[in-house]
């Protein structure tokens, strides 16, 4: 018993602190990029694109997309990065990116890339709103904010990549449900 | 009571795997309880050994004083939200926000009794609704549209405040709507009460407001904005923020006020201010204030020059960021019109004022 608290409050440290920014990686330009491929067996390439066109309009409203004329996608958006501890979190900045999606029979890949981060500061009536030309390539965060701060928005920006993978994932491997006819329960009241 | 103290480690550890995975992914939609604000303190000494420059805030000589503590709520549900702001302090009390209960205080000359100041304490207290993704509607006590500088220190570059800001509105109490057109312009329509810096009217609710906001360029936007009542008066106002590069900033705000003829006095003011600022590394940047103000013929009296007179003041401010602390070291100098505005250290008037002040401000 004496050593099982201990090793939950390891465990409990260990995953709060669990680097998101581990998922990141620097492409050939020095950049970071969220990079994945992805096979799905079974699912033919212009499948893949129609769901995937589908997905980044269902779940992405405000990302702008564009596809091409084989069928990939490419799109902006931004997300927002929180700091501080709970009870005091707000939003401390939103990152732009830049997301392509590429599909062939059976298979797909994407990839997140092209971070900026544009800190956000308190108004005169008490919301964040972005801090007008400011925006800062993650790679050269370090040289203008803290790097306690820079390591957080990497972690975020880590789990925001992984769960816009994941997501994607989930989405591309589901068959479309059929649909269902709406089945109107009739009552005759003739004969009773 | 070992199964206990197990049970709640493991409690604690599911709650905290959870609470990680959803803080971290959020993205959009509705947003917890915010809770931010500022807490702010300062030395201020007047070289002439008298305070001297009557603009809002650290106006004390020779003191290491207080200025407030500042707590703001805001929740977002959906196409609604609410902003509650409070403050306690000098700054976000007596010298900023309205009497509570007005027969309260003991005016000179008067017979009224009472306990002092009453205050609410409130800064921002207003309800918001998004009736389209392009048109919102807010009602409440807000602060004013008006202006560059504001109350709160973690807002504005400078500490020491403008005689612009000072003459200008804090507060506006009413309803508005904001429809934006595209990202680059937006127009705010509304209606005030018949007296800035008032939790309730005088009996009329007849002051227009409305602002222009237009973004010509990246990086560049400009307010126009009009407040107009036969109460409040009527205040012609152009604030505008350029980032010009990533490391500097030019900011200027002209105002022009004419008292209203319910006020009973004729006057105003007119000026105009320059904010130059220059980030010189990640913590430090540095900041001038250039500022000229002149008061309207009238009996209409300004926290500045007497009606007809002008003053114009150089302020040098940085900010030296140490995480959420900013230190504010700040010099500023005012120069009269005539020599009737400020005291030398004998106790005379003078044309010119020197301060310095040494600001913290920490903002969360």
């Amino acid at each position: 018993m004496k050593y099982l608290i201990p090793a939950f409050l390891f465990i409990l440290l260990a995953k709060t602190s669990a680097a998101q920014q581990d998922l990141l990686s620097f492409d050939e330009h020095n950049k970071y990029i969220y990079y994945q491929v992805e096979s799905m067996p079974g699912i033919a390439a212009d499948t893949l694109a129609q769901r995937g066109l589908k997905y980044v309009k269902t779940f992405y409203a405000k990302t702008t997309f564009k596809t091409d004329n084989s069928g990939g996608i490419k799109g902006e958006g931004k997300f927002l990065v929180y700091g501080g501890i709970s009870v005091l979190k707000h939003e401390q900045g939103e990152i732009a990116y830049q997301v392509n999606i590429e599909f062939k029979d059976q298979k797909y890949r994407f990839w997140l890339t092209g971070f900026v981060f544009t800190p956000y500061q308190r108004d005169r009536y008490g919301n964040f709103v972005p801090q007008q030309g400011v925006d800062i390539p993650m790679e050269q965060a370090t040289a203008k904010l803290d790097k306690k701060d820079v390591d957080g928005y990497l972690d975020e920006t880590g789990a925001f990549c992984k769960q816009f993978g994941d997501h994607l994932k989930t989405y591309l491997s589901k068959l479309p449900e059929p649909k269902k006819a709406d089945i109107v329960k009739k009552v005759v009241t003739d004969n009773w | 009571m070992k199964k206990k103290i197990l049970l709640l480690v493991l409690s604690v550890s599911a709650f905290s795997f959870a609470a990680t995975a959803q803080d971290t992914i959020k993205t959009t939609g509705d947003a917890p309880l915010v809770i931010s604000g500022s807490v702010d303190t300062y030395f201020k000494t007047d070289f002439s050994g008298k305070p001297n420059i009557p603009t809002s805030f650290a106006n004390e000589n020779n003191s290491i004083s207080i200025g407030m503590v500042d707590l703001g709520l805001k929740k977002s549900v959906g196409n609604a939200s609410f902003v509650g702001e409070l403050s306690f302090g000098p700054r976000g009390q007596q010298q900023s926000i309205p009497n509570a209960d007005p027969g309260l205080v003991t005016f000179p000359g008067t017979s009224t009794t009472g306990v002092g100041y009453s205050s609410y304490h409130i800064q921002n207290l207003y309800v918001s609704y998004n009736l389209t993704s392009a048109l919102n509607v807010t009602a409440g006590y807000m602060s004013t549209f008006i202006g560059y500088e504001v109350i709160s220190p973690a807002a504005n570059f400078n500490y020491s405040t403008s005689y612009l800001f000072t003459n200008g509105p804090f507060q506006n109490a009413g309803f508005k709507a904001t429809y934006t057109f595209s990202p680059a312009v937006s127009l705010m329509a509304g209606i005030f009460n018949d007296y800035w810096n008032a939790y309730q009217s005088g009996g009329k609710v007849n002051t227009f407001g409305a602002q222009l906001t237009v973004t010509p360029v990246k990086n560049w936007t400009a307010y126009l904005n009009v407040a107009a009542g036969d109460q409040s008066g009527t205040e012609f106002d152009l604030t505008t923020a350029y980032q010009i590069t990533p490391a500097f900033k030019l900011g200027l705000n002209a105002a022009d006020f004419t008292a209203g003829s319910g006020y009973g006095y004729k006057g105003g003011f007119s000026g105009v201010a320059l904010y130059p600022q220059l980030a010189v590394s990640k913590v430090v940047t540095l900041g001038i204030r250039g500022e000229y103000f002149s008061s309207k013929a009238g009996a209409y009296l300004n926290a500045g020059p007497p009606p007809g007179e002008s003053v114009t003041g150089i302020t040098f401010t940085a900010n030296v960021k140490a995480g959420p602390l900013t230190f504010i070291p700040e010099i500023r100098f005012d120069n009269s019109s005539k020599s009737d505005m400020f005291l030398d250290g004998s106790g005379n008037l003078t044309q010119g004022a020197t301060q310095f002040l040494m600001a913290a401000v920490y903002a969360f």
